[in-house]
């Protein structure tokens, strides 16, 4: 019965000649998934823990979808007794097996195993919680969803759970990989009538987006809604400002605050306007503008709700007049430790101190340290050690110089020229930042226009399609002109660009 | 004499609310001034804030004013200038109420006033819009004598139902620009003018009213500190103005404001407002201006030593005219603003053809009183009015060396970038929309639920953010 099993599962070799054609494989590969999904759990644990051992025979990155199964039959099996076996301890054979799998499997079987893949990522981060230390998961998970998909762009709830993990673990770094991958797709539901029509649209097919495998019927992803995709965006966001990238945390957070709304706010866009209006400030930024796309009767909510944030952020452009800024924290002080933002608030207050610098380089080219310690009120060693710092960290263009002159002490110099200094950049540095810029946004562009592809296949959409159809005869036409709209307003906001 | 009136109560009390007073003697005779206008409220004006301003020619100018002011029907005006006066020199016989006169005064205007109401009336009984137009019109006029701008105003106003032809419309809104600038509303001015403007005169009758749009909305525009609308408006004043015939009965040229005026008015705007060349071909250059500017021939000097970047000359000039520009009534509130930003454009074009000045040779230049000349060049590179840096160890004002080549890099990697992400913030919409998500009212039972959740969602994050623990 065991050499039965491993028969039918070495059935499906990817690599075969039969299976060069996409659509067999498509063919082969779905009804090989059926197939298994039929074997009783009894067959799948027999021979365990002997050379006979399925998990033995198998390759894990060549028969993937059978490695798959026979992995979460083999977990379910143990796992089911109350306490968690040593095996599957990390460190344990089965676990190393589970983490070797979730490292080297190959990613277009993965695309027809949805479920099993799934629950194998679930099963590391439930282990991983169960024996107390969920950091041992983080590594495994992220690169079973990079090997999957490489983009990581297609939203899964696994995303959720991986940043969640990142958070509670304060392992932000480690999240950075995937957070850097912007989602371009939801899953979504293509609609049958849709699905008959493409051709060359199988799973295994080299496509451009990971969308187009990972849907609702894929299994890979639980049933998403608005407030997980919000709850990432935001988690994402404290974990840019754990690494200290505030330009990042702030992009985010501008997600949560674009969802769309019938002109009320959540409890997440509220939360995500208070950091944004403090790393508005932290950024630099001038102007604070929500997007535009953001429903406004919302925005209006959210900023009724945190008016205190408000005129935080109205003391933080006041550069003049620093002892504002300080007495507006102090009277907050009980709404920031409330709302968990106090650490954001004391870098707020750091950072003032650090533009009211950086804004001198728009003003003088050269001043005496003790200038600028007057103003600062602290002492010129201080202040110099301050410099320092600023300089090194790359706030400043900017070096610090023993005057030989009587009075003057320390100079702080500025460097006029922008190619001049420690911040400067050479033309071909920009020019490969321009270049790379480019490649993004086609990359962009592309995914946009899947999107907007995607809307066109809404129920709505499609109702509508039928009805015109029904009195039009045959016409395909008004599909057709929806799809060349959504490639025009594309081009008009690239053209630029090119 | 002088003295005397300069420790008056009255100026006292000025100095004391911190308004400016004039001390030094200005350039200008009082009488040959103040016979440039004809009108009694301009020359009222005038008197009365030369009067209030300087101490040196307060006596004259009150009497003058107040002998003006018995000639019109105005009552409220001339006790208020009797009672500022008595406040500078009690002793003038000028300063003592003629109460028998405003009694008799005030009987006569209520009986006018009721005789034009009762006129007005039996027009309207009749009919006859001809007679009901002027018959409002008297009534402005009326008003407008007796110091009541607003209900003159109305009346004027209620002219335009009954106006037969374009004429009349413009004449009626001339009246009403007239009015806006006696009370210094100067957004009325500016509306009214535009009205002037949409009335559609043909041939000579635009023509003659060219001149005297362009020198209001100078006017106004100046007043409201838009000093380069203000130069253009002056500039292309048409000098037929010098000579233009009244229009609404109104000599606009004695009645509001003088060709001098506009020669002084629109040398400052342009100065405060125009680089060097715009000034030589614009306003030298002007044919138009050029007879206004004859009349002011300082103000054109100031314009030639600008224009010849010898920028300190120009300032000493009209340095030593500022006593004269404080005492005219429509320039007093906006000079220091005019001024400063003529200093301004000066230092600005002073040091354009320099790479490096220092400090003290700016100082020299522009010669300052009670502050440094860094703060002020501090406060323009702020304001971005100059495009420098300060080396305070060397004293040295130094023009930052220019890239575009690697400016041009930066702005289109931040214009990328920030298109780059608009676009992800667009892509993200789109696809919560396309997943038919969407945040939606709660209903009802469902509101204790989610705020609870809510809750929820605060305090895990109020967890998160405490643990993250800047420092």
């Amino acid at each position: 019965m065991t050499a039965d099993l491993v028969t039918v599962l070495l059935q499906f070799q990817p690599e075969s000649p039969e299976l060069k054609q996409r659509r067999d494989y498509d063919q082969a590969a779905r009804s090989f998934v059926s197939q298994l999904s039929n074997i009783s759990a009894s067959h799948w644990s027999k021979g365990a823990d002997t050379p006979q051992d399925v998990l033995a025979v198998l390759n894990p990155s060549v028969n993937s979808i059978a490695y798959a199964f026979a992995l979460r039959h083999r977990i379910t099996a143990l796992a089911d007794k109350r306490s968690i076996p040593d095996t599957l301890k990390p460190g344990g054979a089965t676990w190393n097996k589970l983490v070797l799998f979730l490292e080297t499997f190959d990613p277009v079987q993965m695309r027809y195993a949805g479920q099993e893949w799934r629950k194998l990522v679930d099963y590391v981060e439930q282990i991983a919680r169960a024996t107390g230390s969920p950091g041992l998961a983080i590594a495994p998970i992220r690169s079973a969803m990079t090997r999957l998909d490489s983009t990581t762009g297609t939203f899964t709830s696994t995303h959720l759970s991986f940043v969640q993990l990142c958070m509670e673990t304060r392992s932000y770094a480690a999240a950075e990989p995937i957070l850097d991958n912007y989602i371009h797709s939801l899953p979504s539901k293509i609609p049958a009538a849709v699905r008959e029509g493409l051709e060359y649209s199988v799973p295994c097919a080299d496509v451009a987006s990971s969308g187009e495998y990972i849907h609702q019927g894929s299994g890979h992803s639980d049933k998403i809604t608005l407030a997980d995709v919000q709850e990432y965006y935001l988690l994402g966001a404290m974990a840019f400002l754990g690494l200290r990238q505030f330009k990042k945390a702030q992009q985010l957070l501008e997600h949560v605050l674009i969802a769309p709304s019938n002109n009320v706010a959540n409890g997440l866009m509220l939360e995500a306007y208070k950091k944004w209006v403090l790393t508005s400030c932290l950024v630099g930024a001038n102007d604070r503008t929500i997007p535009r796309t953001a429903n406004a009767a919302a925005v209006k909510n959210v900023k009724a709700a945190s008016k205190a944030y408000e005129a935080l952020a109205e003391a933080y452009t006041q550069l003049g007049n620093l002892p504002k800024l300080k007495a507006q924290i102090r009277a907050g002080a009980e709404i920031w430790a409330e709302d968990g933002n106090d650490g954001l608030v004391s870098e707020v207050l750091e950072s003032q101190m650090r533009s009211y610098v950086s804004r001198l380089s728009r003003t003088y080219s050269a001043i005496p340290v003790s200038n600028i310690a007057n103003i600062l009120s602290g002492s010129p060693e201080e202040v110099t050690q301050y410099l320092d710092t600023l300089i090194k960290d790359g706030y400043l263009n900017a070096r610090i110089e023993q005057n030989d002159k009587a009075n003057t002490g320390a100079v702080l110099r500025f460097y006029l020229d922008p190619t001049n200094g420690p911040l400067a950049k050479s033309e071909k540095q920009q020019q490969q930042a321009l270049f790379e810029q480019t490649l993004r946004t086609n990359i962009l562009a592309e995914q946009v226009k899947n999107a907007d592809y995607r809307l066109t296949l809404t129920k709505e959409y499609m109702d509508n399609l039928r009805r015109q159809n029904k009195k039009q005869g045959a016409g395909g036409d008004a599909m057709d002109m929806a799809w060349d709209d959504g490639l025009d307003a594309e081009e008009d906001l690239m053209t630029d660009l090119h | 004499m002088a003295s005397s009136v300069e420790q008056s109560p009255f100026f006292q009390q000025k100095r004391a609310k911190g308004d400016i007073v004039v001390t030094d003697p200005p350039k200008f005779d009082l009488d040959s001034y103040i016979g440039n206008y004809t009108a009694g409220s301009t020359r009222i004006d005038r008197l009365h804030h030369i009067g209030s301003h300087s101490p040196f020619l307060a006596v004259d100018a009150y009497r003058l004013a107040i002998s003006e002011a018995k000639k019109g029907k105005n009552v409220g005006l001339y006790t208020a200038l009797v009672e500022v006066f008595s406040g500078i020199a009690p002793n003038d016989p000028a300063a003592l109420m003629d109460t028998t006169w405003a009694e008799k005064k005030t009987r006569d205007t209520s009986h006018e006033q009721d005789r034009l109401e009762h006129e007005l009336k039996s027009y309207k009984n009749n009919l006859i819009k001809e007679s009901i137009r002027m018959g409002n019109e008297d009534l402005g006029h009326f008003y407008y004598d007796t110091g009541d701008y607003s209900s003159a105003a109305k009346a004027y106003m209620k002219m335009r139902e009954h106006c037969t032809s374009s004429k009349h419309l413009a004449d009626m809104n001339l009246r009403l620009v007239y009015v806006s600038i006696t009370q210094k509303s100067w957004m009325g001015v500016q509306t009214n003018l535009a009205k002037v403007e949409a009335a559609q005169l043909k041939g000579d009758d635009k023509s003659k009213l060219e001149p005297i749009v362009s020198s209001c909305s100078g006017l106004a525009q100046m007043s409201l500190g838009n000093f380069r609308e203000a130069a253009k408006y002056f500039i292309n004043t048409s000098p037929a103005y010098l000579t233009t015939d009244p229009s609404a009965n109104i000599t606009w040229q004695k009645d509001v404001i003088s060709p001098n005026d506009i020669a002084v008015y629109g040398g400052l705007c342009a100065l405060a407002s125009m680089d060097r060349s715009d000034l030589q071909n614009k306003v030298l250059g002007s044919n138009e201006f050029r007879n206004f500017l004859e009349l002011e021939p300082h103000i054109r000097r100031a314009i030639n030593l600008f224009c010849n970047s010898k920028y300190s000359a120009c300032l000493e000039v009209l340095e030593s005219y500022r006593t004269d520009y404080y005492l005219d009534v429509y320039l007093f509130p906006v000079l220091n603003t005019v001024y400063s930003r003529i200093r301004s454009t000066s230092i600005v074009q002073y040091f354009i053809p320099f790479s490096c000045v220092t400090l003290d040779e700016m100082a020299s230049k522009f010669p300052v009183s009670g502050f440094r000349i860094e703060d002020e060049l501090e406060e323009m590179i702020n304001s971005g009015t100059l495009d420098a840096r300060i080396d305070l160890v060397d004293r040295l004002l130094i023009s930052p060396p220019t890239n575009p080549h690697h400016d041009v890099h930066t702005d289109a990697l931040a214009m990328a970038d920030k298109y780059d992400h608009t676009l992800r913030l667009r892509l993200a919409r789109l696809n919560m929309l396309a997943a038919g998500v969407e945040i939606k009212q709660d209903k009802g039972a469902g509101e204790k639920m989610s705020s609870a959740m809510g809750d929820g969602i605060g305090a895990s994050l109020r967890g998160l953010g405490s643990k993250m623990g800047f420092t």
